[in-house]
């Protein structure tokens, strides 16, 4: 799941303090599940620029709708008739979302009202960890299962470096070497000679906006004529 | 409320499983047949009635052939099936329709279940090492006294025998209950003589400052210590040295025999049987938590019991007045088998939920599993209708009978936007089993309360949701009061601590918008606090005339 959290208000405060009226959209899904941008967060922080804007002695409208996901154009339709009741719009999906809304409104100003943070896995209720990079090239089979572009502070693919000190990382004791955790487990599965193997450098050039197709869409595309 | 509240009848599977088959068990599997339902009586051990070898035998006579009786008319019973060398391996579901899995010699077998009672035994764990004594033929512990004084007590004859107690533990009325009756026995005969040193004697039981006064006056003589004595246990030569307090000297006795005292406490196997059924673990490995609401036999889930040596210490009579409560539960709650309850209890919006699992891992009661098409449920039989879950959800997509978002998003609105003579207007959130009966009592009593008083009920502090305090706060509402239950009189357990903690979140979003935190109030109090409820709301008009 991809995790946010909420912006501090005083940044989303500052970024709609010359708007009247402000539109405030949750998302269903990611977001919704690690607690930042559902249809709760979305009523608190209505509640938050209202009570700071008539402080301020410049009331505040709001509105707040929380769609399925924003990052489906289907789900964004919804909104089509309400945006224009309103200044301007604070997503608080991730940056997909937001870039989404941002495009299928361009008249209206869109303000992120989380910062997201990384791809992870829920540990508790409220409780998330960083697991994936979305580096494009995924090492997982050749590293026991564990990250090494997450959790080496290098990105490494083929560790442990010199800075490798009794299980944690040199650059924090309380940070574990990825690649100590990897040889562990390889170990445990007789397959150390994955740590003896070359895996060969990720293509860091893919660092540009990626695209992907699934395989059995190329040609739904293709006869739509669809770019 | 106006409309009548829909009801539904739910169907329940009516046999009963009793986890432990020592007296306590053994006991609540023949009152629970006797209301009617079949029974399923597990024990690990041999056979019934038995406890296992570290196990507390506190019966005697009377007691003992009760027990017979006990066990000879469950052996007779058609109603219940006795499975020994058997545990449970696996529980799921809820009230109702529990599945658990046992495991006998060979096999496991699956068993759908209405209602579950926990009977572990106390245990016994002798405490010869905290006085430096090693167990021998001469110092023993006091279970071995009482075996040998059933086998033979003619053994005793002639023989000094010194108990030692309350000097390596808090002392415990079981624990001195036991002593005194082997004490007894020694002053019943002939020539045998008992000492016993304590550091206490704690007689908050029936009939034991009769049966302490019955020993001394037989001619036992009691030592109050202070301090550990000096035991020396050399080449089977026993002695002990103290400071007497009456002589006001050193003394020193040479027993034959020392008799060390034995901790009674929890069976190990409790930590299992609370992570296999859910159930809240409470202190000293017990399976009860201290709190008002679970007395005498519930836990934090519905249609999951606690009797006897399993929830706490206490004598024989106390367990088996346990085991005749777990079976007016039983009775409560599966009665003819089927269920009637509110319709709206607590309503989950499946085109809403997100699936994120908060509800599900939040809910104090257990109410919440996933079905085979791994939808989240919410059983309405196990379900309180505390709103931990309701108010949790990111999606709002749990609704709670009365107490629905829409009806509670309006009246905070209206409550928020009243004024009243340029007082301050306070929303106070009131929990319906404390904060708002002491609201009540102020009002009866005439005691002094805020002009812009304005209680918004709610069934449990867990309720209450950050959107509704922060709601108030953006509709108008100068304060906001959270009147919770105090810690550990939660009836749902944690509803409280959800409340507080989310006023302490709602206190920091304040900060940040920069007003005084001291805006929202989270307080706890209990129904009959009338003048505690107009204390801190008073208080509250105050803070909030002052700015």
């Amino acid at each position: 799941m991809i995790v946010a959290e909420r912006k501090p208000f005083e940044e989303v405060r500052a970024m709609v303090k010359d708007f009247k009226k402000v539109l405030t959209v949750g998302c269903g899904t990611c977001v919704a599940v690690c607690l930042a941008g559902g249809e709760k967060e979305v009523g608190v922080l209505n509640s938050e620029l209202k009570i700071a804007r008539r402080m301020e002695g410049s009331p505040i409208q709001t509105g707040g709708v929380t769609v399925e996901r924003q990052c489906d154009m289907e789900f964004l339709e919804e909104l089509d008739g309400i945006v224009d009741e309103y200044d301007a719009i604070i997503s608080m999906a991730c940056g997909a979302g937001i870039q989404f809304i941002a495009e299928r409104f361009p008249d209206i100003p869109v303000f992120p009202g989380v910062d997201t943070s990384f791809i992870g896995v829920n540990r508790e209720v409220g409780w998330y960890e960083e697991k994936c990079r979305a580096c494009g090239t995924c090492v997982l089979g050749m590293t026991a299962g564990i990250c090494p572009v997450t959790m080496c502070a290098k990105g490494l693919f083929n560790g442990p470096c010199g800075g490798t000190n009794k299980g944690s990382c040199e650059i924090n004791s309380d940070q574990p070497c990825a690649w100590h955790r990897i040889h562990e487990r390889l170990a445990k599965q007789n397959r150390l000679q994955n740590i003896l193997d070359i895996c060969p450098p990720n293509d860091w050039r893919n660092q540009t906006p990626r695209t992907i197709v699934q395989p059995g869409y190329k040609d739904r595309l293709a006869a739509f004529g669809i770019k | 409320m106006t409309q009548q509240t829909q009801m539904e009848t739910i169907n329940l599977s009516t046999d009963v499983l009793v986890v432990g088959a020592g007296m306590t068990g053994v006991k609540a599997a023949a009152e629970i047949a006797a209301s009617g339902y079949r029974v399923v009586l597990i024990d690990e051990g041999t056979g019934l009635g038995k406890e296992a070898g570290s196990s507390v035998a506190d019966l005697d006579g009377e007691e003992l052939a009760t027990l017979d009786a006990l066990v000879e008319s469950v052996n007779g019973s058609e109603m219940i099936e006795v499975m020994t060398g058997t545990r449970i391996d696996g529980a799921a579901g809820v009230p109702g329709d529990f599945r658990v899995w046992l495991s006998g010699n060979d096999d496991i077998v699956e068993k759908s279940i209405g209602a579950i009672v926990v009977a572990s035994e106390l245990v016994a764990c002798p405490l010869n090492e905290a006085y430096g004594l090693n167990l021998s033929d001469t110092v023993i512990t006091q279970s071995q006294m009482e075996a040998a004084l059933c086998e033979n007590p003619a053994a005793f004859a002639g023989k000094s025998v010194a108990f030692m107690l309350g000097l390596a533990q808090d002392g415990n009325p079981l624990v001195l209950e036991r002593v005194l009756k082997s004490v007894l026995a020694m002053e019943n005969m002939d020539d045998a003589s008992a000492y016993v040193f304590a550091g206490d004697l704690k007689v908050a039981e029936d009939g034991l400052e009769r049966l302490y006064l019955e020993c001394r006056d037989k001619g036992a003589m009691t030592v109050k210590l202070t301090e550990m004595p000096a035991i020396m246990q050399e080449d089977g030569t026993l002695s002990i040295t103290y400071d007497d307090p009456v002589l006001q000297r050193k003394v020193e006795l040479s027993p034959d025999i020392i008799v060390v005292e034995e901790a009674i406490g929890a069976d190990q196997v409790n930590a299992a049987l609370a992570d296999m059924l859910k159930i809240d673990m409470g202190s000293m490995g017990f399976l009860q938590t201290e709190n008002v609401h679970r007395y005498p036999v519930s836990t934090n889930r519905e249609g999951i019991f606690v009797v006897g040596g399993s929830r706490r210490v206490k004598k024989r009579y106390g367990a088996l007045m346990d085991a005749e409560n777990a079976a007016i539960k039983v009775r409560n709650l599966l009665g003819d088998g089927t269920i009637t309850i509110p319709a709206n209890k607590a309503v989950l919006d499946i085109g809403k939920c997100t699936f994120c699992l908060t509800c599900y891992r939040c809910c104090p009661h257990g109410a919440i599993y996933w079905s085979a098409d791994n939808k989240p449920v919410i059983s309405k039989v196990a379900c309180q209708g505390c709103g931990i879950c309701a108010s949790e959800c990111p999606m709002d997509a749990i609704q709670i009978g009365d107490f629905n978002d829409a009806d509670m998003i309006d009246q905070v609105t209206r409550s928020s936007t009243a004024k009243a003579d340029g007082a301050p207007t306070i929303v106070a959130f009131c929990c319906q089993n404390s904060g708002l009966e002491a609201a009540r009592m102020a009002e009866l009593f005439g005691m002094p309360l805020p002009k812009g008083l304005k209680t918004v009920a709610v069934p449990c502090a867990g309720k209450v949701d950050i959107d509704y305090v922060m709601h108030a706060l953006a509709e108008g509402a100068d304060g906001v009061v959270i009147m919770a239950c105090h810690n550990g009189n939660c009836k749902s357990e944690k509803g409280s601590l959800y409340a507080s903690w989310r006023a302490a979140n709602a206190q920091g979003m304040l900060e940040a918008i920069g007003i005084e935190k001291d805006r929202i109030c989270f307080a706890t109090t209990a129904s009959n606090m009338g003048a505690d409820f107009s204390g801190i709301l008073m208080s509250m008009e105050e803070t909030l005339t002052g700015k």
